[in-house]
């Protein structure tokens, strides 16, 4: 694409989102750059070993076997932060990951790749709450305004309610009994627990035999021998290439590179509409700027191809920047762009905990007469949530073994459990790492635990966010410096929803219940480019003409607690139509 | 010469860049003290557990060490940083190109032989005094006594062949002399692992000038080439690690730890990792990959069914699945109520039934 109207810099949940609705609906031609790699795409069909491509924009480039080669499942295979193929890092696997100065007991998970961190999410789609929206004093916009964007998005992602398997129904069992209402609708102004709305098609939608998915099906979950629709595998942090054999575009998680590229690149197909081009292996380092009339405007951008070296500027009308809540404001710095203060600064991740639960099979009998087992990777990771706005939430997790081991044991600020007392008034039997003999016995319980995690709302801080490096360079520049702490009001809260989380474990029956009392893990990420500070009501940088941002970033505050993804995409949603109302 | 597949070593004294170029597919991991000292974070964490036989079964016996799961630790250190020749500089006048990284930030060498105690050796790379130590609140004479380096009798970490006006990741040689023999290692990355260990042996050398250790430190023969840290007893090393996040103890020993790694700063994420790591290699799959679980991603391949590795047997895990054939059911009977935006008619106080004062952000 010699002359876009809009570059985008990310191609991850929100990016191409953004794309879509500029080409789709504005008839703009869109060039989308991305510093990762694309899976499931013919052009790079092995996009760890060899350059590939160079550009892609046509949909018949997508290739879903291609994506399930690619894809394992496996764990490590995946998630490695060094070496997994979702990772934050060059596409050439002989090198290392991109690195980031990280000071602390913490640890940041995000994915560079076309889909970005989506390709491991578990694709809840809450909404924020209302009240972070209207009540807290950061939004430049109403809630009422994302509403339509917000439906948008989750028609766009097959957003709906999660179905409930065993582990869901042992929590429904706790928060219950625990005297919790279900939650009847997705604008959330009350206490109480509700099935996740979830970007993932319905179970079996259609099977291979005809017959329903369930403990009696015995077809295939091949999409060619039939299979349609989510096939409850809990390997959604693995990338879900699910059901196998599908088009891309039919793959039951809506990530982004299936939920919205393949319908960006469908715009390529239609003469009256924009054109899309996505090309991965290309790293943004500069924003190019020219002087207006008492401000500067953006131009364009120079990007790196990352397999050959080679550096090319390229011009548009607009500029929109969706690399995340580190590498956007980390491009921002690097380009010299107007700094007032706030420019990476003020970003939230949710003050996560996380809190564990083992059963008993007896308790799991009385619950699901027909189990033994909750088997937490059978169906979906998460698929009930509980709400408490003006506090945060809580989601019900399910995962593979490495994941749990780690999530569940192996994290924490607390230290040593063996060298950790426990509070007689708290309701845990145990906090902290838990190491050696213990360690073993836990995972033999593996198929017995599920966990909880915490998501407080925590505030936007200039203390908390992302700066410039000042020990070590990469070829993009001076590398992210990235500071996350806890403001005590967050620990306050924090505090209070894990002790939730241990009731309800309890009300269900467990049989022990550990918090891990993480240290931040900067998952969630949030508001570094806010709108409000950095940003103005349309997303566009307040001190830079032209320039827009359209990821998780711009986002003006932590939602409250609700998972960002939905809210993420509904806003460059809304920032597309935006930029073509201003300057098409 | 290539330093993919990053784990090139070998045992040689007076070895070129050739034969170290020959043996780049050698399997040894690292050398002796740098596994010696992960194989000890790991057997604390993970140990062989035969008292479990008897409640569990027999596949609940093997530890963290059966497999292998040093070598998962010391890979995953060794490929965590590039550092591109472009960006390195001779010069120590940075202000000309401010990106700029000093070359020497990323070599050291330490001897420990003939200079007197490790502790000597570790203050001659540090340009520091016994007396240094001590207006730094450390006891110097207590902390020599406590320090060594186990085996290592020199340590180097330096370029290979570094071209700073050419682009392209720099290439890094660690060569490590213990007894008569030479270990090196190529690597096209800033050799962390071995670097880590050293670190934490002089924080386990303060850790019990301090008192913190709760049991005698002792020489260890399940580790004959570790130092300070791997004589401590098992949880008295996790302990040690602790204090690293917890505890001053980075920021007091800052000076005379600084030479031994680029950025000190980063130890406590370091801490986070060695704990971490365990769940991404033990708990996963990973030791199914078995002769290729030290190559580069591209080349590793899966030897053992993902349910028949040790860990997947420990935790009745079978491995990845297409599909599961399983119950379920919609808890929302037709889905969630969703008005249109201009009828949603929310209440007038949004801000939920218990709402903890924020401090509205700002600053």
């Amino acid at each position: 694409m010699r002359d876009p109207d809009v570059v985008v810099v990310g191609a991850g949940a929100d990016g191409p989102a953004a794309a879509w609705k500029l080409a789709n609906d504005h008839g703009l031609d869109v060039l989308v750059l991305e510093g990762g790699a694309w899976h499931g795409n013919k052009q790079w069909p092995k996009p760890h070993a060899d350059a590939g491509g160079t550009v892609s924009t046509d949909p018949d480039d997508l290739d879903g076997k291609l994506l399930d080669e690619q894809f394992t499942h496996r764990e490590a295979d995946a998630n490695d932060p060094t070496w997994g193929y979702l990772r934050v890092g060059p596409a050439d696997h002989s090198r290392a990951p991109w690195f980031r100065n990280l000071h602390q007991n913490a640890f940041i998970w995000q994915i560079s790749a076309v889909g970005g961190t989506s390709l491991h999410y578990f694709a809840n789609h809450p909404r924020a709450y209302p009240y972070a929206i209207n009540e807290q004093p950061h939004w430049p916009i109403d809630y009422e305004e994302l509403v339509p964007y917000y439906q948008l998005n989750e028609e766009n992602t097959s957003t709906q309610q999660a179905p409930m398997t065993g582990k869901e129904e042992v929590f429904i069992e706790g928060a219950t009994n625990a005297g919790y209402p279900l939650i009847e609708t997705k604008n959330v102004t009350e206490t109480g627990w509700r099935p996740q709305a979830n970007a993932v098609e319905v179970p079996g939608r259609q099977t291979a035999t005809g017959e329903p998915l369930n403990s009696e099906y015995e077809g295939s979950f091949s999409y060619d021998d039939g299979f349609r629709g989510d096939t409850l595998v809990g390997d959604h942090f693995q990338g879900s290439s699910t059901p196998i054999d599908a088009p891309v575009r039919d793959k039951a998680r809506k990530s982004s590179n299936v939920g919205y590229v393949p319908r960006a690149l469908d715009t390529n197909k239609d003469a009256t509409k924009g054109n899309v081009a996505i090309r991965p292996n290309a790293y943004v380092t500069d924003v190019e700027t020219k002087e207006g009339f008492g401000s500067i405007e953006a131009t364009g951008v120079t990007f790196r191809d990352s397999w050959s070296g080679q550096t090319q500027t390229v011009e548009a009308d607009t500029i929109i920047l969706a690399g995340g809540c580190i590498e956007t404001p980390r491009l921002w710095l690097n380009a010299g762009l107007p700094d007032d203060g706030w420019v990476g600064k003020g970003l939230t991740t949710h003050w996560f905990d996380w809190v564990v639960g083992v059963y008993d099979e007896e308790t799991i009998e009385d619950i699901n007469p027909d189990m033994k087992h909750m088997d937490p990777y059978i169906g979906q990771n998460s698929a009930v949530r509980f709400d408490k706005p003006g506090v945060g939430g809580m989601e019900d997790i399910g995962m593979s073994p490495g994941l749990v081991s780690y999530a569940d044991y192996l994290f924490s600020q607390a230290g040593y459990s063996f060298d950790t007392p426990v509070d007689p008034d708290e309701p845990w039997d145990t906090r902290g790492y838990v190491v050696g003999k213990e360690l073993k016995r836990r995972m033999s319980n593996y198929r017995q635990t599920k966990a909880l995690l915490i998501l407080t709302d925590d505030l936007p801080r200039q203390d908390n966010g992302i700066s410039l490096d000042n020990t070590f360079s990469d070829e993009h520049g001076a590398v992210p410096k990235v500071k996350w702490e806890p403001h005590p009001e967050d620990d306050a809260k924090r505090d209070e929803l894990s002790r939730i989380a241990a009731r309800i474990h309890k009300e269900a029956g467990a049989e022990h219940v550990h918090r891990c009392d993480w240290p931040p893990l900067l998952l969630h990420m949030q508001s570094s480019m806010r709108m409000g500070k950095v940003l103005d009501s349309n997303a566009e940088a307040k001190n830079v003409d032209r320039l827009f941002v359209a990821d998780h970033s711009a986002l003006a505050n932590g939602l409250g607690g609700p998972n960002p993804t939905n809210s993420g995409q509904a806003l460059a949603l809304r920032t597309a139509d935006r930029i073509a109302d201003l300057y098409f | 010469m290539k330093g993919i597949g990053g784990l090139a070593a070998l045992s040689m004294s007076n070895a070129t860049i050739a034969d170290v170029q020959a043996a780049v597919n050698d399997q040894l991991p690292s050398d002796p003290h740098t596994a010696d000292t992960y194989r000890s974070i790991v057997d604390a964490i993970l140990p062989r557990t035969p008292e479990l036989e008897a409640e569990l079964g027999p596949e609940h016996v093997p530890g963290g060490l059966d497999a292998e799961l040093e070598k998962f630790l010391i890979w995953d250190f060794n490929h965590f940083q590039e550092i591109r020749s472009e960006m390195v500089t001779e010069k120590l006048d940075l202000l000309a190109n401010e990106a700029a990284m000093p070359r020497s930030m990323f070599e050291l060498t330490l001897t420990t032989g003939g200079l007197g105690s490790d502790l000597d050796a570790l203050l001659d790379l540090a340009d520091l005094t016994l007396g240094d130590l001590l207006d730094l609140g450390l006891d110097g004479d207590a902390l020599e006594n406590r320090l060594t380096f186990g085996a290592v009798e020199r340590y180097e970490t330096s370029f290979v062949d570094l071209d700073t006006s050419a682009e392209g990741v720099a290439e890094f040689e660690i060569r490590v002399d213990i007894d008569d023999e030479t270990y090196h290692q190529v690597l096209q990355n800033y050799p962390y692992a071995p670097a880590f260990t050293l670190v934490f042996d002089v924080v386990a050398a303060e850790f019990l000038v301090r008192g913190n250790n709760e049991q005698p430190p002792e020489p260890n023969q399940k580790f004959p080439a570790g130092g300070t840290f791997t004589r401590l007893a098992p949880r008295d090393r996790l302990r040690c690690l602790w204090t690293i996040v917890d505890g001053s103890i980075i920021d007091d020993l800052d000076e005379l730890l600084s030479p031994l790694v680029p950025d000190l700063g980063i130890l406590k994420f370091v801490v986070m990792a060695v704990n971490g790591l365990h769940g991404f290699g033990y708990y996963t799959e990973w030791s199914g990959y078995g002769s290729t679980k030290t190559e580069t991603p591209n080349e590793r391949k899966m030897q053992k069914p993902a349910g028949a590795v040790q860990s997947r047997k420990q935790s009745d895990y079978p491995g990845p699945a297409l599909g599961y054939a399983a119950d379920w059911r919609h808890a929302v009977d037709g889905g969630f109520a969703d008005p249109d935006a201009d009828e949603l008619n929310l209440p007038d106080d949004l801000s939920g039934d218990d709402v903890l004062s924020g401090i509205g952000g700002e600053n």
